[in-house]
């Protein structure tokens, strides 16, 4: 694994102005995280702790108060793309428009964007599938295809915002087995974001655990299991012990304060 | 009729080719019946005197009226007259309406600019205005397409102005995220997540524009269907009043079915953006 750094965040803080006390609101409060080229990394976080806010931020929809962030860059085209959440396709576009769409937003053609999506949709196991609309996909189809839209615009880094939080237990499964094998494929350094402990442990490198509102790292925690995993490390002891390490973690933040409403 | 077995089970018995024809078209089929139903109650109750016919008219007695005035041709300028008058209106209202509500769901200071205004003629009752129509334009096609074009002209702006605030964040986020251009934004999803919405107002649109229509000639023409309502109303010949009323009843019909069936078309994933 190359040891040249994808994403540097240094001291990064987000501060939202709460409107109707007229108080500083602080969602994340210092953050430093280095992603190395090819890692695959998750933010792993209750709800509200600014997970979600720091991936808006390193994609740019979001500006943070303070801190930096620095992607390598590739020389061409876009650094990162994001994976959203569920539902995030356009349903007045085919599957194909919808892959092609980082393509048309890049400038590519109409025409081209098309031609270039099409290994992807095939790549994510949506091949046949390119003039359907995203309503006669099921859920786990239709995250392929948001998934087939981030890898087509080739950006080295991948943004993933709990791309799998809505799709049902097996379902979920099947995603995580297919998302390891097509980051294997394409070769991308990639930021999960996930609430769950063990989608966390199964898919990363590296997994960072967050605490609750205001958000900041609590543990940075390697995750030494072989590649490639299949599903079933998921019922060895070393994966367990992990997902026990990171619950006591969590469990420990759990403080008596009123539950912070989701970001 | 004959029964032949077309399925592979042998227990499928083929459905008759009417009970199919009906299914099919079952919206169509009822409401016909209905309006079938309703037409037959009307003369049945006139011909047992249950109301005066002169009154009231029946339905034989419009179609009568229907077919003296159709025959002769003598309804025909009337019907071109208004219809003239819907269209010129109605389309200038959506030529108008739509590039104006899209702008000013777009920019702020657009809305500031006219929302006023517009909702001020909005709330004025239009027949108060009428008048002034028609002192400024006279009693001829110009009053009535500008009568129809006010009456009409608002629900298309509101309607449009809701579709482009109803564009949903997470979409635009995801133009942003992948640095759509503010012209590529505007035409993958403003456009596409307007569009339902300015369907609904050409629907609601549609039938104010004839309301537009008949309440100007009534109030001064010298031809159009409400001037040919008005002008039989004087005569009391309701039957001829009856056929200009079924006449507009129909046109309007035939209208919203229109529409309604472009609206079907989106109805799939529209109902997934809300």
């Amino acid at each position: 694994m190359a040891s040249e750094l994808a994403l540097s965040a240094r001291g990064v803080r987000m501060e939202y102005r709460d409107r109707s006390s007229d108080t500083r609101l602080v969602a994340i409060e210092t953050m430093d995280l280095d992603v190395a080229d090819g890692e695959f990394v998750s933010l792993l976080g209750p709800s509200g702790c600014g997970k979600s806010t720091f991936l808006k931020i390193v994609n740019g929809l979001l500006t943070a108060t303070a801190g930096e962030i620095r992607l390598r860059r590739n020389g061409k085209g876009r650094e990162d793309a994001m994976v959203f959440q569920d539902a995030a396709l356009f349903p007045w576009y085919s599957v194909l428009d919808n892959v092609a769409y980082g393509l048309v937003c890049a400038g590519v053609s109409n025409a081209e964007a098309r031609k270039r999506a099409e290994p992807l949709i095939t790549l994510v196991g949506l091949g046949g599938f390119e003039t359907k609309y995203p309503y006669q996909l099921s859920g786990g189809m239709q995250q392929r295809a948001n998934l087939a839209r981030a890898l087509a615009v080739d950006a080295p880094i991948l943004l993933m915002d709990e791309p799998f939080a809505s799709l049902d237990a097996q379902t979920r499964e099947v995603m995580q087995a297919e998302l390891l094998r097509i980051w294997n494929a394409a070769k991308k350094t990639v930021v999960f974001v996930t609430h769950q402990i063990e989608e966390a442990v199964y898919l990363s490198d590296r997994v960072v655990v967050m605490s609750s509102r205001p958000g900041r790292i609590l543990a940075d925690i390697p995750i030494a299991l072989p590649r490639p995993r299949a599903l079933e490390v998921k019922r060895s002891a070393e994966f367990t012990a992990y997902a026990a390490q990171i619950w006591q973690l969590l469990a420990g933040q759990r403080a008596p304060a009123a539950a912070a409403p989701e970001s | 009729m004959a029964t032949i077995s077309v399925g592979s089970s042998p227990l499928a018995r083929p459905t008759p080719r009417m009970i199919r024809l009906v299914r099919s078209n079952e919206r169509l089929f009822y409401g016909i019946v209905g309006f079938v139903v309703v037409g037959l109650v009307w003369e049945a109750a006139g011909d047992l005197g249950l109301y005066r016919k002169s009154l009231l008219s029946t339905p034989s007695l419009v179609l009568t009226a229907a077919i003296q005035d159709f025959g002769s041709g003598a309804i025909f300028p009337d019907l071109r007259e208004s219809f003239v008058e819907f269209s010129l209106g109605f389309f200038s209202a959506l030529g108008i309406g739509i590039p104006l509500g899209l702008l000013i769901g777009t920019f702020r200071r657009v809305d500031h600019f006219v929302s006023l205004l517009l909702f001020g003629i909005y709330s004025t009752p239009k027949a108060a205005i009428a008048p002034l129509i028609i002192i400024v334009f006279g009693i001829g096609l110009e009053s009535k397409v500008i009568f129809v074009f006010l009456l009409t002209f608002f629900s298309v702006i509101v309607s449009t102005v809701a579709g482009v605030r109803s564009a949903a964040e997470r979409h635009v986020d995801i133009a942003r995220s992948f640095g759509a251009s503010r012209w590529l934004l505007f035409r993958s999803v403003i456009l596409p997540s307007t569009f339902p919405f300015i369907l609904t107002g050409i629907r609601i649109a549609t039938g104010r524009a004839l309301v537009g229509v008949i309440v100007a000639e009534e109030i001064a023409a010298n031809a159009g269907i409400g001037h040919y309502i008005e002008l039989w109303g004087a005569f009391l010949q309701t039957s001829k009043v009856m056929l200009g009323v079924v006449i507009l009843g129909t046109f309007g019909i035939i209208l919203g079915e229109g529409v309604r069936r472009i609206e079907k078309r989106y109805e799939v994933w529209r109902q997934e953006i809300h």
